[in-house]
This record gives C-alpha cells, sequence and structure tokens, in this order.
C-alpha cells in the first residue's frame, strides 16, 4: 500500500527507549509520523495530503486525490454538442464561463463557425465576473488558512452581487450554463447590465478600499506569507506550475495577452507579475488582477456593440480537431477536442491548471515547518472539481 | 519560429510537420524518437509541459494516440508531438524525467487508458479508487452499464 511509510522509502527510527515520571512515551519515540492533513480538515477541500514530518518539519508530502471524481472527459462524450457544456461548466463551478468559452471556442474552431461580435463581449464580461467570483473566494480562503474568518464574509458580500447579475441574465447564480457554441445563450438585457455596474461598483467603492486598509499591508499576514514556499523564475517553469502562480514568480504567461480570444485583444488591460515567488506575492497577484478585472468589465460594457448574439451551430460538425487555451480564475485551461463527423464529441481532454499546480506542490514543500503547509496549499489557489475532474 | 523548428526537425530526424493551428505544430513521430525528439524539442525552447492526451482510436480500427503537448513560454508558440501506438502493443518511453510535471500525466493516462509510459516511477491509481485499477474507464470500449450497481427493486 502506498501508505506504508517503509515501502515509501522511510523507515522509523526508534531513539533509545526514554521514559519520564517511569512512562513510555511511545510515538514520540518515533523519528518519522505521518500526519493526515484531510479530507475533513476545514482548508484542504475533498482531498488528503500525507504528510510526513520529522518533529516540526516535513520531510515529504504526497496528496491523494480523487474524492470529486466524475470523469467528466467521458460523460461529455455521451452528449451533444450543445448539451456537453453542462459537464464542461462543472469543472470547477466557481468560474464557469471560463470553462464554458473555451470549449466553445474550440468547438466553433472545428465547426468553422464565427461568432458575432456582440457575443464575444458578453462572454468577455461574464468571463471577468467569474474571475472575481473565483478571486474573491481565493483571497477569503487564503487568510482563513491563517485563521481569520472575517475577509471571507466579506468577500461572499461582494461576490452575493454579482451572483445576482448571473441570476438577472441566466436565471442561475453558479452553474448557469449560458455560453454555448455559437454564441451566448441569452441577450444581455438592460437589468443585466445594470446589475453588473451596480457590482463593479460595489467591488471598486465598498470593497476594495475596505480589504486594502486590513487586508493587504498587513503586519500579521505578511509575518505568515513572506517567505514561505518561494519559487524562483525558473523552478516555477521547470515545475510547471500555471496561473497566478506562475506570474507570481515573474514568468508573463497570460493566456489573455498572449493568444487573445474573444473581445481581450481589443481591451486595455496589464499582465500581472510579481518578482518574489513567495506565497504573499501570490496572495497579491490574486488580489490586483482582481483589480484589473473590475476595470475589464467597465471597457467591455462600454464597448458593447449592438446586433446579434447568437449564431446557428450545426447539430453534425465535421472530422476535426482543435487545442485551445483560455485563461481561467486559476491559470490557462486547455481543451483538446475532438470530432469524428458526429452529433457530439469524440473526445474531450481537459488540461486542468490546478493539476498542475496540486503536482508542483510536494517538491515545494519540502523541509517546511508544519505550520506553513496550509498557507503554501492555499496560495496555490486549486480548486478540486479542477483537479479530479 | 515555428518554420525554423520545422526545418531543424526535418533535418535532424527525418519527420514532417505540418501547421496544426496558426501558432502550433503537429510533430507526428515513431516512439523509438520519442525521447530524443522532445529532448530536442526542450533545448529550443519549449520547456513548458501542458499535457499528455490520449485519444482511443479503436472503434476506427486505428489503435490509441499520444499526444504531447508543449508550450515556449518566450515566443508563445506550441507544438504537439503525436504519437501512434496499435492496439495490442500500448507501450511507449516516458517523458517524465525529461519534463517532471508530466510525471502525474502520464500516470493519469496509464489509468484512464491503459498506456504504460515505460520508467515512470510511479504508475498507480491517482484518481481512481484502488479498486478499480484496470477499469480504463475512458477507454472507448468501457461499458457504463456493466459496472453499474444493480438497482433496487420496488416493493
Amino acid at each position: 500500500m502506498g501508505n506504508s511509510i517503509s515501502l515509501a522509502g522511510y523507515t522509523f527510527v526508534v531513539e533509545e527507549t526514554k521514559e519520564v515520571s517511569g512512562e513510555d512515551l511511545g510515538l514520540l519515540q518515533e523519528k518519522l509520523l505521518q500526519l493526515n492533513w484531510g479530507v475533513q480538515h476545514p482548508a484542504s477541500g475533498p482531498m488528503r495530503l500525507k504528510v510526513w514530518v520529522d518533529g516540526d518539519e516535513v520531510v515529504k508530502v504526497d496528496p491523494d486525490i480523487g474524492y470529486v471524481l466524475r470523469l467528466l472527459e467521458k460523460l461529455v462524450e455521451y452528449r451533444t454538442w450543445q448539451n456537453a457544456i453542462v459537464n464542461v461548466e462543472r469543472a470547477c463551478f466557481i468560474d464557469n464561463f471560463g470553462t464554458m468559452t473555451g470549449y466553445s471556442i474550440a468547438a466553433e474552431k472545428i465547426a468553422g463557425v464565427e461568432v458575432p461580435k456582440k457575443a464575444d463581449y458578453v462572454r468577455t464580461i461574464l468571463c471577468e465576473g467569474g474571475r472575481i467570483v473565483s478571486h474573491l473566494i481565493g483571497l477569503g480562503g487564503f487568510i482563513g488558512v491563517l485563521g481569520v474568518h472575517t475577509p471571507m464574509q466579506w468577500a461572499l458580500i461582494a461576490r452575493e452581487k454579482f451572483l445576482d447579475a448571473f441570476e438577472v441574465y441566466s436565471g442561475q447564480r453558479i452553474a448557469t450554463a449560458s455560453i454555448v457554441p455559437g454564441g451566448v445563450r441569452y441577450e444581455p438585457t438592460g437589468k443585466f447590465i445594470e446589475k453588473m455596474i451596480s457590482a463593479v461598483d460595489f467591488l471598486e467603492k465598498e470593497f476594495i478600499p475596505r480589504y486594502t486598509e486590513v487586508f493587504i499591508d498587513n503586519p500579521t499576514l505578511k509575518l505568515r506569507s513572506q517567505g514561505i514556499g518561494v519559487v524562483p523564475k525558473e523552478k516555477a517553469v521547470e515545475l510547471g506550475l500555471a496561473g497566478p502562480a506562475l506570474r507570481a514568480s515573474g514568468v508573463a504567461s497570460d493566456v489573455r495577452k498572449d493568444y487573445p480570444y474573444t473581445a481581450y485583444g481589443e481591451l486595455d488591460f496589464r499582465v500581472v507579475t510579481k518578482e518574489e515567488g513567495d506565497a504573499y506575492a501570490r496572495y497579491l497577484v490574486i488580489w490586483e488582477e482582481l483589480i484589473e478585472s473590475a476595470k475589464i468589465i467597465r471597457q467591455a460594457i462600454e464597448g458593447l456593440p449592438e446586433g446579434e448574439w447568437r449564431t446557428k451551430f450545426p447539430i453534425k460538425v465535421p472530422p476535426g480537431e482543435a487545442y485551445v487555451n483560455v485563461e481561467w480564475a486559476r491559470g490557462c485551461f486547455g481543451f483538446h477536442l475532438i470530432s469524428d463527423g458526429g452529433t457530439g464529441p469524440y473526445r474531450l481532454k481537459m488540461r486542468a491548471p490546478s493539476f498542475a499546480n496540486l503536482w508542483a506542490m510536494p517538491e515545494m514543500m519540502k523541509n517546511v515547518k508544519l505550520a506553513d503547509v496550509p498557507v503554501i496549499f492555499a496560495s496555490l489557489y486549486m480548486c478540486h472539481g479542477d483537479i479530479d475532474r | 519560429m515555428l518554420e525554423e523548428i520545422r526545418e531543424k526537425v526535418k533535418s535532424e530526424f527525418g519527420l514532417e510537420s505540418e501547421a496544426y493551428d496558426t501558432n502550433m505544430l503537429l510533430i507526428e513521430c515513431k516512439k523509438e524518437q520519442l525521447r530524443d525528439l522532445m529532448k530536442f524539442l526542450k533545448s529550443n525552447g519549449f520547456n513548458y509541459p501542458h499535457t499528455v492526451s490520449v485519444v482511443d482510436y479503436t472503434p476506427k480500427g486505428e489503435g490509441f494516440q499520444v499526444n504531447y503537448i508543449l508550450e515556449n513560454l518566450n515566443d508563445k508558440k506550441f507544438v504537439m508531438v503525436r504519437v501512434n501506438l496499435p492496439e495490442d502493443n500500448l507501450s511507449i518511453p516516458t517523458v517524465s524525467d525529461i519534463f517532471p510535471p508530466l510525471q502525474p500525466h502520464e500516470r493519469e493516462a496509464w489509468e484512464m487508458f491503459g498506456v504504460e509510459f515505460i520508467g515512470n516511477p510511479r504508475l498507480e491509481v491517482m484518481l481512481l479508487p484502488e479498486w478499480a485499477e484496470g477499469w480504463f474507464p475512458l477507454r472507448k470500449s468501457y461499458d457504463f452499464k456493466k459496472h453499474r450497481k444493480p438497482s433496487k427493486e420496488k416493493k
């Protein structure tokens, strides 16, 4: 079994018998101890980290995943081109727009369908809305593992406004199923735009100033996260980190800028990078991207063109394949989509950024203190639905 | 940039390649050449691996296809390396020592499709439960109904 410490290359080193007040200390005499961080830990989510510690120092970490495996890649093969979005968006429900957009672009590429400009802009607005919603939870969760739960509540208040906007748009707050191959599913009504603007207003005028004051330049937060889990630039590429974690190490890799899709080529925004590469830098990247996203939404709403928001997508798509990347909230999400000329996808491979980050983590956690394990884990900003798919 | 790689691959390995997308090159190779080709691509800037994507073409009578997708982070270009495997010999040398991030991707491909990556240090079940080892659920031949739990009969 993989759980056995001796099979994993570690042996118990039993020191000479020590007695304290005539009592045998038992476990304390073993040099290496295996701890289970999760499945029931409040910060871990549905996954388990097997952590081997020597005293207070972490020797080895091995993630045990698969608790939320739904086999989405298989389920997609049983759907039609339009229906497959319900499986694709459930890769991670927090930012569902990014995954639907990527799948739709891949399907449109194979079918040779060009979407109207208005659909591109609406997709941009929704994707950035999804990114804000996801980043808010990421920020709250990061401080949450340090034991402060106030920012999570503040973030959820701001998130609620965006969910209201999504509800006006699609009728659903979380799993919206609103972006389909061929465009977007519903007309962006004035009410939706209004709600979106009021959500961005709340974010920029209420949430950001208040949050900056308390939780950005916070000395306790810095003490816990600065210099923890440092990944230099070359190491980040070698480990295969993705998304905000990669940019926090100084690699300016952002699909929105590098391979512009939807309306990102026409909008003005900057790619947030940091040089330090520690947990605090990753936290700041998420924070600054949140501010950038709010600006992108404003620009996209201003530039929203008139016209159709959806075109016809054929029922049968000619044989072909495409590999499309989108900048999802947690990093670059790849879709390798294959059609055999049928009414649905023949095969869809989803390249998940959290999966890449997860398997870079054991290397980052070598020789850190046990108390830093949750900090590094939360700073990598992973989603479990996305790891297991 | 991609034209250069295309010519180099042609002269050094004798492999034909074609444009897959506007910024992506598709190179088809034999599994004997795979490791050398990957080393060559890594030294030419394609140092950020994305994934290993296996496609099951057995219903079409073509065996399996293993795709490696690599990105060049500086020049913003992609390359896809494609290896075709016959159905009766599903083994391929690992590239997990050249690209360490691909190790878990190979492991996933092994547990979902049964493609054996020779030399991969850790081919254990990861996402599936341990009792489901060897089911290979992403293969086209996998039968959902066979593994479905019998429903309780109504009283």
